[in-house]
C-alpha cells in the first residue's frame, strides 16, 4: 500500500508546481494519473522515488508484511531498501544500451544480491532463469541475448517491464510508460500492465483517457499540483474538460493529424507569426 | 518560400564585408606573430639552407647501419617497450579513479574540483619534467620511467573518462539508482558498460603514446633503446645509432598497427566483457 500525504514542492522563486497532493493506492488497483502537462504528474512519481526532494508532506510504502518506508524522508541504505521495492518503467526505458537484454533484466535485483556478488556479474543459473521467465511473461525471451540499444522502443519498454517484474516489487511505478509509443504498442504495453496489478499495485502517469479508461481500476487527476479527481476511471467530457483546459483536444487526439496531400502548399509557418509567440 | 527567406541586400552586404575585413584582420595578426617570433628568436633563414646541405651530408656517416649490434639492441628495446607496457594498465587504472572522482553527475563536489584539479595539473606537466623531478627523488632506471608515464596517462585519459562519464544520459543512472542499487553497483552496470568501449580504445591508443615517450624517457635516464641512441651518439658511433633508430622504428610502428587493430576491434564489438 503506498499512501502520499500532502506532498507540496515549490521553486525558489516561489512557483508551487505540489500543493498538497494526497492519495492512497491499495492492493489489486491499478490507479493512473491524469493532468495536463507541467500538472506535477510526474513530479509527484519522482518525489515517492526520492529522486525530487519534497518540501513537506511524505510517501510511505506498507509491505504485505507490515513494514513500513517513510519514502520521502529515508536516505542512503534505507533508501535503497525501499527502492527496491518499487519497480519503476521509464516514458524513455532508460535501459543500459550497451548491455544485453537479460543483463538489463538482472540490475533490476542488484539490491536483492551480495554486492560483492554482483559485481564479478554473480548471477546463480537459478536467478538467469527466473530473468528469462521474466522476459517471457513480456513474450521477449527470443531476445535475451541481443544488445539491448539495437530494440525499438516498443520493445525496450517490454524489456523495461520485465526488468521490474524481475524485481519483485510490492509496487509497479510507471512514469508515462506508452507516451513515447504508437497506438498498437501503447496498447500491448498497457495490457501487460493490467495483469501486474492484481497482484501487485500500479500507479502509473498517463496521457491518454481513453485508456486509463480502459485498463485502470480508478483514475486520479491532477491540476495545476492538486488532485482535483480521485474516483471512477471512466471520466465524462466535461470532467475532461476541467482537467486538461486547452490542451484537451490534444489528449483526445492521441495520433498525430495525417500529413498533408503531395502537392498540395506548404503552410504558412504559422509559430513565427503568431502575435503571442514567446520570442 | 525564396521570398520568406532571403535578407534584405544591403544587410547582407555589410555582412559579408565584416566577414572579410575579419579574415584579413586575422591573417594580419598571425603573420605578425610568425615574423615577430622568428626575429627574436634569430631565425636564420639565410644560413639555414647551407646548413642542412651540411646536415645531409653528415648523414652518410649514418650509414651503413651497424647490423651487427642488433642483437644488443633487442633487449634494451624489450625495456623500452616493458616500460610502456608495465606503465599504461597502471595509468589506466588510475585514471579510472581519478575519471569517476572527476565527474561531475557521479561525485560530490568537495572530491571532483581535487580530482578535476589533479588531471588538470598533470597534463599541464611535460612528462620530461615529472621524470627529471621522480629521478631526483628515485634514483636513475626503468622505475622512474613507469611512475612518470603512469602519471602521465591520467592526465589524458582521467580526463577523457570523466567527460565520457558525463556524456552518459543521466535517465540510465537514475533508472539503475530505482532499483535500489549502490552508487558502486550503479558504477559497474549503469556508467561502465556504456563508457568501456572508448575508453579501452583510449587507453590503446595512450599505449602508443607512452611506447614513444618511453623511448625519449630512456634518453634522460629511464634506460632502453632511448639509452642506448644517446649513448651511441655521445660516442659518435653513428652506424650503431643508425641502427637504434630503426629498432626503434620498427618497434613504434609495430605497436601502432597492433594498437590500431585492437582499437577498431574494440570499438566494433562493443568491447569486452
Amino acid at each position: 500500500m503506498l499512501h502520499v500525504d500532502r506532498l507540496t514542492k515549490s521553486l525558489p522563486d516561489g512557483r508551487v508546481l505540489l500543493n498538497g497532493i494526497s492519495f492512497t493506492v491499495s492492493r489489486g488497483e491499478f490507479v493512473g494519473i491524469l493532468g495536463a502537462s507541467g500538472a506535477g504528474k510526474s513530479l509527484t512519481l519522482r518525489c515517492i522515488l526520492g529522486l525530487t526532494k519534497a518540501d513537506a508532506g511524505s510517501a510511505r510504502l506498507v509491505e504485505p508484511d507490515g513494514r513500513s518506508f517513510e519514502l520521502t524522508s529515508c536516505t542512503g541504505r534505507n533508501q535503497r531498501e525501499a527502492r527496491r521495492r518499487m519497480g519503476v518503467i521509464f516514458q524513455g526505458f532508460n535501459l543500459v544500451k550497451r548491455l544485453r537484454v537479460l543483463d538489463n533484466v538482472m540490475i533490476g535485483r542488484l539490491a536483492q544480491i551480495h554486492p560483492l556478488r554482483s559485481w564479478l556479474y554473480g548471477f546463480t543459473d537459478a536467478e538467469a532463469e527466473e530473468a528469462v521467465q521474466a522476459l517471457r511473461q513480456v513474450k521477449m525471451e527470443t531476445y535475451a541475448d541481443r544488445v539491448t540499444g539495437s530494440l525499438s522502443g516498443g520493445e525496450m519498454q517490454r524489456v523495461a517491464i520485465a526488468r521490474a517484474i524481475f524485481q519483485r516489487p510490492s509496487l509497479f511505478l510507471a512514469d508515462e510508460p506508452i507516451a513515447a509509443l504508437d497506438p498498437s504498442n501503447s496498447l500491448a504495453i498497457m495490457k501487460l500492465l493490467q495483469p501486474l496489478s492484481r497482484t501487485t499495485p500500479v500507479l502509473g502517469v498517463f496521457h491518454q483517457p481513453e485508456m486509463t479508461a480502459r485498463f485502470c481500476t480508478r483514475v486520479i487527476a491532477i491540476k495545476r499540483g492538486a488532485v482535483v479527481y480521485d474516483g471512477a476511471p471512466g471520466l465524462s467530457h466535461a470532467e475532461l474538460e476541467e482537467i486538461y483546459g486547452d490542451e484537451l483536444m490534444q489528449v483526445l487526439r492521441p495520433t498525430p493529424p495525417a500529413a498533408p496531400p503531395a502537392g498540395s502548399e506548404p503552410g504558412p509557418a504559422v509559430g513565427l507569426l503568431l502575435p503571442n509567440h514567446p520570442s | 518560400m525564396s521570398a520568406a527567406l532571403s535578407i534584405p541586400t544591403a544587410t547582407a552586404r555589410a555582412d559579408r564585408a565584416r566577414r572579410a575585413w575579419r579574415i584579413v584582420l586575422a591573417a594580419t595578426l598571425m603573420g605578425a606573430l610568425v615574423v615577430g617570433s622568428a626575429i627574436l628568436c634569430r631565425v636564420d633563414v639565410v644560413g639555414f639552407l647551407p646548413g642542412l646541405f651540411q646536415g645531409l651530408s653528415v648523414l652518410r656517416f649514418f650509414f651503413p647501419p651497424d647490423v651487427g649490434s642488433l642483437a644488443e639492441m633487442v633487449g634494451p628495446a624489450l625495456v623500452t617497450l616493458l616500460l610502456a607496457a608495465v606503465a599504461t594498465p597502471f595509468g589506466v587504472a588510475l585514471s579510472i579513479l581519478f575519471g569517476l572522482a572527476g565527474a561531475a553527475n557521479l561525485s560530490p563536489a568537495w572530491l571532483r574540483a581535487p580530482a578535476r584539479g589533479v588531471i588538470a595539473v598533470e597534463r599541464a606537466l611535460p612528462e620530461i619534467v615529472v621524470l627529471l623531478l621522480l629521478v631526483a627523488a628515485l634514483g636513475v632506471g626503468p622505475f622512474p620511467g613507469v611512475v612518470t608515464l603512469a602519471i602521465g596517462s591520467v592526465g589524458m585519459l582521467g580526463r577523457l573518462f570523466a567527460d565520457a562519464i558525463e556524456e552518459i544520459d543521466a535517465r540510465v543512472i537514475e533508472s539503475v539508482a530505482c532499483v535500489g542499487a549502490s552508487r558502486w553497483q550503479v558504477v559497474r552496470y549503469a556508467v561502465l558498460p556504456e563508457v568501456m568501449p572508448s575508453f579501452l580504445a583510449n587507453a590503446i591508443f595512450r599505449f602508443e603514446i607512452n611506447l614513444r615517450a618511453s623511448v625519449l624517457l630512456g634518453a634522460v635516464g629511464a634506460g632502453g633503446i632511448g639509452l642506448e641512441l644517446q649513448k651511441a651518439m655521445a660516442l659518435l658511433e653513428y652506424e650503431r645509432a643508425m641502427m637504434a633508430v630503426l629498432v626503434t622504428l620498427a618497434l613504434v610502428f609495430g605497436a601502432e598497427r597492433i594498437s590500431d587493430f585492437l582499437r577498431r576491434r574494440v570499438l566494433e564489438k562493443g568491447g569486452l566483457r
